[in-house]
């Protein structure tokens, strides 16, 4: 997944990208507001937000994603634990709020649940024919057999899973696997399709030509 | 809650007995006075009569017709004083129409008497053929005045107390009133909103009351944005470097080799242990937030607080143990803390229910205490003597019972060192706190 970490604490912004790496996602950092409000169009697959910022407001910019329409999924990180700041977060277009200090490993976890929430797949376990996705585990099964991805492969699978039923084009997914500090070869998502279909077969992902790729919901 | 009475009220029934009190003895004295009083008028009136009738039969004593007890004439009346003239012979000679024809004395009284028949006599010499005259009045007819004159002054003595006490009430009710618009004006005074503030007062004596809480209202507000500031601070202060430390430590422990990994997971722990006696830190200090309360599993609970060295032995036999998981967490990580460095190996902890209460104990295999200190530590916490080498563990094991309206005491034991909480089995009633808006 390529998520959005806007946490102005250098030692948690660091370590949580650190973690969320090793992870399999794609960690884009920024300490300050105004570094991110231009990046409203980038396709993140989550937005992981601090309320307190030196510029300003985190609990605002996400009010005003959301009365612009952006729908994806965020969870809130801050120090506010009282029930008052939690339901002004949840209410202010937060999809999860967790409190400092947390464990990375929970994070993860409420990452991964807002996400299945926003693609509709309540399930960890998603089936398409033979094929089966540990959404949790980070694994696929065909035909009860398990099959290992690389760690590109998973995230092009979790990315249009996360995404189930829309077109993902090209340069999405190249965005949601690099994010901004990554290059990437002109084809190199044709490359990891390829591998996922050679090893999961042609029912998960499929092609709409001229316009990118798509897993049915 | 017990309900303690009206000033208001004891007041006015204090006014009523005293009233009903006054009334009585001023009814007996009215009485007693008057009774006295008419009877020495009456007596006065008898010698007046006396002295006139004296004077009048005196004018021609010669020619009255003193023979055979015979009357003057006179209109037909109700004679209410009857006189008679009694001979040397005791022989009544002349008399007033009602007066007996027996004398009302044998004897030649003088002065004032009482005449068998229920007379009241008056007697004087009358110088005529050494006679006496004897003017009379009938017990009866006294006593009648005596009651009627006695019976309206105590109505009026009553009518008086009546008033004054219906009176009294009314000035009472008007008079407590200012204190008690003042007493609901302080019960609905809540210094943490903005603008709080009470009424005037209408009278002297209640002034320095409502100073007293305007005043005491402000610094308890100060206060508590003094301490709404710090805590929101040191929330941040603290909490965000502990979530640093965390993922730190995790990312850490993923890109290190297995080698390092034991020590990373200490740190971890330690982290994560630390990240619980500051959340429960900033949540006893905030004393307007409540406990969060909620079905903890004291085997999971403890069973995530890894101490390092302690082995720590578990078992519930009651489930239902309701409790803020965060503070319980606090609470025992410090007792299982103490136990560590006390030099403890083996901690066991039950959890049970006795007496409509969730008993958890903590008993250790160390030193423990001796009697003294224990009675010592015992008397601390009892009296939330924090300062008398309570020691931050067992402070904050108190606090936390406390928080959740329950206790902490410290077991007698021959060997080792013991702690009981004890917590309700259902939420309590909380009273409302100062909580912040």
């Amino acid at each position: 997944m390529r998520l959005l970490l806007l946490e102005d604490d250098t030692t948690l912004g660091e370590g949580l990208s650190a973690f969320l790496r090793t992870e399999g996602h794609v960690v884009d950092w920024f300490t300050l507001l105004a570094d991110v409000v231009a990046l409203r169009d980038e396709p993140y697959d989550a937005l992981l937000v601090d309320w307190q910022l030196p510029d300003g407001s985190g609990l605002e910019w996400i009010r005003k994603l959301r009365t612009s329409g952006v729908g994806t999924p965020i969870v809130m990180l801050t120090a506010r634990d009282l029930l008052r700041d939690r339901i002004r977060g949840l209410d202010g277009g937060a999809d999860d709020y967790m409190v400092k200090p947390f464990e990375p490993e929970e994070l993860s976890a409420r990452v991964r649940a807002v996400c299945r929430r926003q693609s509709g797949n309540a399930g960890q376990r998603l089936h398409f024919g033979d094929v089966e996705v540990d959404l949790a585990g980070r694994s696929t099964f065909r035909n009860g057999a398990r099959v290992d991805l690389s760690s590109r492969e998973w995230t092009v699978l979790e990315s249009l899973i996360n995404r189930a039923g829309r077109i993902v084009s090209k340069s999405d997914l190249e965005a949601l696997m690099l994010g901004f500090d990554g290059e990437i070869s002109s084809n190199a998502i044709e490359v990891y399709v390829s591998g996922i279909r050679r090893k999961l077969g042609f029912s998960v992902i499929e092609t709409v030509r001229g316009m990118g790729y798509r897993v049915p919901q | 809650m017990t309900r303690h009475p009206s000033i208001r009220q004891r007041l006015l029934n204090a006014l009523l007995h005293v009233s009903l009190a006054w009334v009585t003895m001023a009814t007996v004295a009215v009485w007693v006075t008057a009774h006295l009083e008419v009877d020495e008028r009456m007596d006065d009136a008898l010698h007046e009569s006396a002295e006139i009738l004296f004077g009048v039969l005196s004018f021609e004593a010669d020619k009255l017709p003193v023979h055979g007890g015979g009357s003057l004439p006179a209109p037909p009346h109700d004679e209410r004083l009857i006189w008679q003239l009694v001979s040397e012979r005791s022989e009544v000679v002349l008399r007033s129409h009602r007066a007996p024809l027996d004398p009302l004395l044998r004897s030649r009284t003088e002065g004032l008497a009482d005449a068998p028949g229920g007379w009241r006599v008056y007697g004087m010499k009358f110088p005529s053929r050494n006679m006496m005259l004897f003017v009379a009045q009938n017990e009866a007819e006294r006593q009648e005045v005596q009651i009627e004159s006695g019976l309206t002054m105590v109505a009026g003595a009553f009518l008086v107390g009546i008033l004054c006490a219906v009176w009294l009430r009314r000035r009472v009710r008007q008079e407590l009133k200012p204190l008690q618009e003042l007493s609901l004006a302080v019960a609905n005074y809540h210094p943490l909103e903005q603008g709080a503030n009470l009424a005037p007062v209408s009278r002297e004596e209640l002034e320095p009351i409502r100073d007293a809480v305007l005043d005491l209202g402000g610094r308890l507000a100060l206060r508590v944005d003094m301490e709404r500031a710090f805590s929101a601070h040191a929330a941040h202060a603290l909490r965000t470097p502990l979530a640093g430390m965390s993922a730190q430590l995790a990312a850490a422990m993923r890109e290190s080799p297995p080698e390092l990994q034991p020590r990373l997971q200490r740190a971890r722990a330690a982290s994560e242990r630390l990240g619980r006696v500051v959340s429960a830190l900033l949540t006893l200090f905030r004393r307007g937030v409540k406990p969060q309360l909620g079905t903890v599993d004291l085997e999971e609970l403890v069973g995530s607080l890894s101490p390092q060295r302690l082995e720590v032995d578990v078992h519930c036999e009651h489930q239902g143990l309701l409790a803020d998981a965060d503070l319980l967490a606090a609470a025992l990580l410090n007792i299982i803390d103490n136990s560590e460095r006390h030099g403890a190996n083996v901690l066991a902890i039950r959890g049970q229910v006795r007496d409509a209460q969730y008993v958890i104990s903590l008993l250790d295999d160390g030193p423990g205490v001796t009697p003294a200190q224990l009675d010592r530590l015992t008397t601390a916490l009892a009296s939330q003597n924090y300062e008398r080498g309570l020691g931050l563990g067992l402070m904050l094991a108190d606090l936390v019972a406390r928080a959740h309206h329950g206790s902490v005491c410290l077991l007698e034991l021959t060997r080792g060192f013991g702690v009981e909480f004890s917590l309700p089995l259902s939420p309590p009633k909380m009273r409302q706190n100062l909580q912040a808006p």
